[in-house]
């Protein structure tokens, strides 16, 4: 398995990424890959730049130094056609973020219509094709505000799915969500795994990431103190800090 | 124009009721001539407004980033700046003053405008600068993640604000667009200081006959009143209908099996 994976090729790499909100510096030299079919899990308390890191993968931040390379292409290169390198890298949102004035299914056929190209008709076979897989075919007429909170993230998968992206960001998508809602969106999570969907996942779920991910990054105040396979991070931690981290988060 | 007084005598020694009723059959046809122009000039006004201020509002949206080339941030700047400047002063000055300087200014630069042309203008350029500030706000209480959601699947800003923002940014203006109609429909009066032919113009025509003001304005004012209460009636219908349903009908074609393949 492990080396198979190794002669996939690198679809994002980080290399010494740094980023200041001012003189607050968050991220302090940030290096990681991943490769395509890779599951990505970033673990790490509260405030360490986990979100920050995830939305300079896609610009939403601009960095403040280093260098992010999609296919070994500088993403500063795509910064001439932003939007058609962001349709490229998906995004699920902690708050979910469905487009409050359009239906389930309109939210998912937006963006292949406008961004894609694609014709109404495809688009909806395609979007009722994912919602269907994420289990929310049935709502499809729904407005956002009818929907529970897994409801909506499930939809916000599906959603991001639609644009066929090459890797899929996911930022604490559970973070928001009542407990029993939480299994019904990482089921989704996992089978896409399965299915080797490329993705880097935010998380709080510690089952979750050592389960599923291929690699497991663990971050401290704005620096990547520990990656590698999940058994090694969970099982095996050379850092003290991600030892105690665990420690807290598997008991509680 | 549309006199029916042929069988009307006028009241000799009449009360206030007599003349209300002689001076509405007397002027009705004017009264309804410069309630049309009213509405006309409020409605066309209140859209072209919005229009200028959904414009307005959209620039003051983008963004200037550090890596934009600088003719970009200048034009950007300078576009910022005029339209500042626009709302500023059309915001601190009384809509009659700018009737006044516009109708008897413009030609000086070249631009002879009637008056109805020019009445239709002032309201239109008036309301747009208080749009201006509203569509600003509405688009300001759209949440900053449905801006993030859109970028995110590479929609550009303009198809953002299109299709994601300005939809949740007219419903929540709705009230202040309705509002600004309501106003526009009072404040034409003040066009009558350029002699367009409203509704008040219309009360003036009809009191200087037989100097009845207190009646004539008493019918102005019931047609005012009839006005403004019929269109904010119709406005509360509208924003209940933009708020759509309260509830959906599933899709019963679908399975909900978390089943199927990507
Ligand atoms: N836009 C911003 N402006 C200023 N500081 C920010 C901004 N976004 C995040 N930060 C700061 O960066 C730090 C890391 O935040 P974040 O990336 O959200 O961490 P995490 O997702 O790991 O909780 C925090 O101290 C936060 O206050
Ligand atoms: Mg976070």
């Amino acid at each position: 398995m492990a080396e198979k994976k190794r002669k996939e090729e690198i679809v994002i790499r980080v290399d010494d990424l740094k980023k200041s909100f001012g003189n607050h510096q968050v991220l302090k030299g940030v290096d990681f890959h991943v490769r395509k079919g890779d599951v990505t899990c970033i673990i790490g308390a509260s405030g360490s730049g986990k979100t920050t890191l995830l939305r300079c993968l896609n610009l939403l931040e601009t960095p403040t130094s280093g260098q992010i390379y999609f296919h070994e292409q500088p993403i500063t290169k795509y910064k001439m056609n932003i939007e058609q390198f962001r349709s490229r890298m998906g995004m699920v949102f902690q708050s979910f973020n469905l487009f409050n004035n359009m239906s389930v299914l309109d939210n998912c056929m937006l963006g292949p219509i406008h961004v894609l190209k694609k014709n109404k008709e495809e688009a909806r076979e395609e979007a009722e094709k994912y919602l269907e897989k994420v289990g929310m075919h049935p709502q499809i007429n729904a407005m956002p505000h009818q929907l529970s909170g897994g409801q909506k993230q499930r939809v916000a998968i599906a959603r991001a799915l639609c644009m066929h992206p090459e890797v899929i960001l996911f930022d604490e998508p559970t973070s928001a969500l009542d407990p029993q809602m939480v299994g019904e969106v990482l089921a989704v999570m996992k089978e896409m795994a399965q299915e080797g969907i490329t993705m880097v996942i935010v998380t709080h779920e510690m089952a979750f990431a050592r389960d599923v991910s291929t690699k497991t990054i663990f971050m401290k105040d704005g620096s990547v103190v520990e990656q590698g396979s999940p058994e090694r991070i969970f099982y095996n931690p050379t850092s003290p800090y991600t030892a105690e981290f665990l420690a807290r988060f598997m008991a509680g | 124009m549309f006199v029916l007084s042929a069988s009307l005598s006028v009241p000799t020694d009449g009360n206030f009721a007599d003349w209300v009723i002689f001076l509405t059959q007397e002027y009705g046809g004017i009264f309804l001539e410069g309630c049309m122009w009213t509405l006309l000039i409020a409605l066309v006004g209140t859209v072209a407004g919005c229009v200028i201020g959904f414009i307005c509002g959209s620039i003051q949206t983008i963004e200037i980033q550090d890596t934009d080339p600088l003719y970009k941030k200048l034009f950007i700047g300078i576009l910022k700046l005029i339209f500042n400047i626009y709302v500023e002063v059309f915001r601190g000055t009384p809509m009659m003053v700018q009737a006044m300087v516009m109708y008897y200014g413009l030609p000086m630069i070249g631009i002879s405008l009637a008056a109805l042309p020019c009445g239709f203008l002032v309201v239109s350029i008036n309301t747009g600068a208080y749009m201006a500030e509203s569509v600003r706000g509405g688009i300001d209480s759209v949440d900053i993640g449905q801006f993030e959601a859109g970028k995110a699947i590479g929609m550009k800003h303009f198809e953002i604000l299109r299709f994601i923002v300005m939809p949740q940014a007219i419903r929540n203006i709705m009230p202040q667009i309705g509002n600004q109609l309501v106003i526009n429909i009072k404040d034409t009066s003040v066009l009558n200081v350029i002699s367009v032919s409203e509704l008040f113009f219309a009360g003036k025509t009809a009191a200087s006959v037989y100097y009845k003001y207190f009646e004539s304005f008493f019918i102005v004012a019931v047609i005012y009143l009839c006005l403004t209460l019929v269109i904010s009636r119709i406005i509360r219908f509208i924003e209940k209908k933009m708020d759509g349903a309260a509830d959906y009908s599933l899709e019963s074609t679908g399975s909900t099996e978390l089943k199927g393949e990507v």
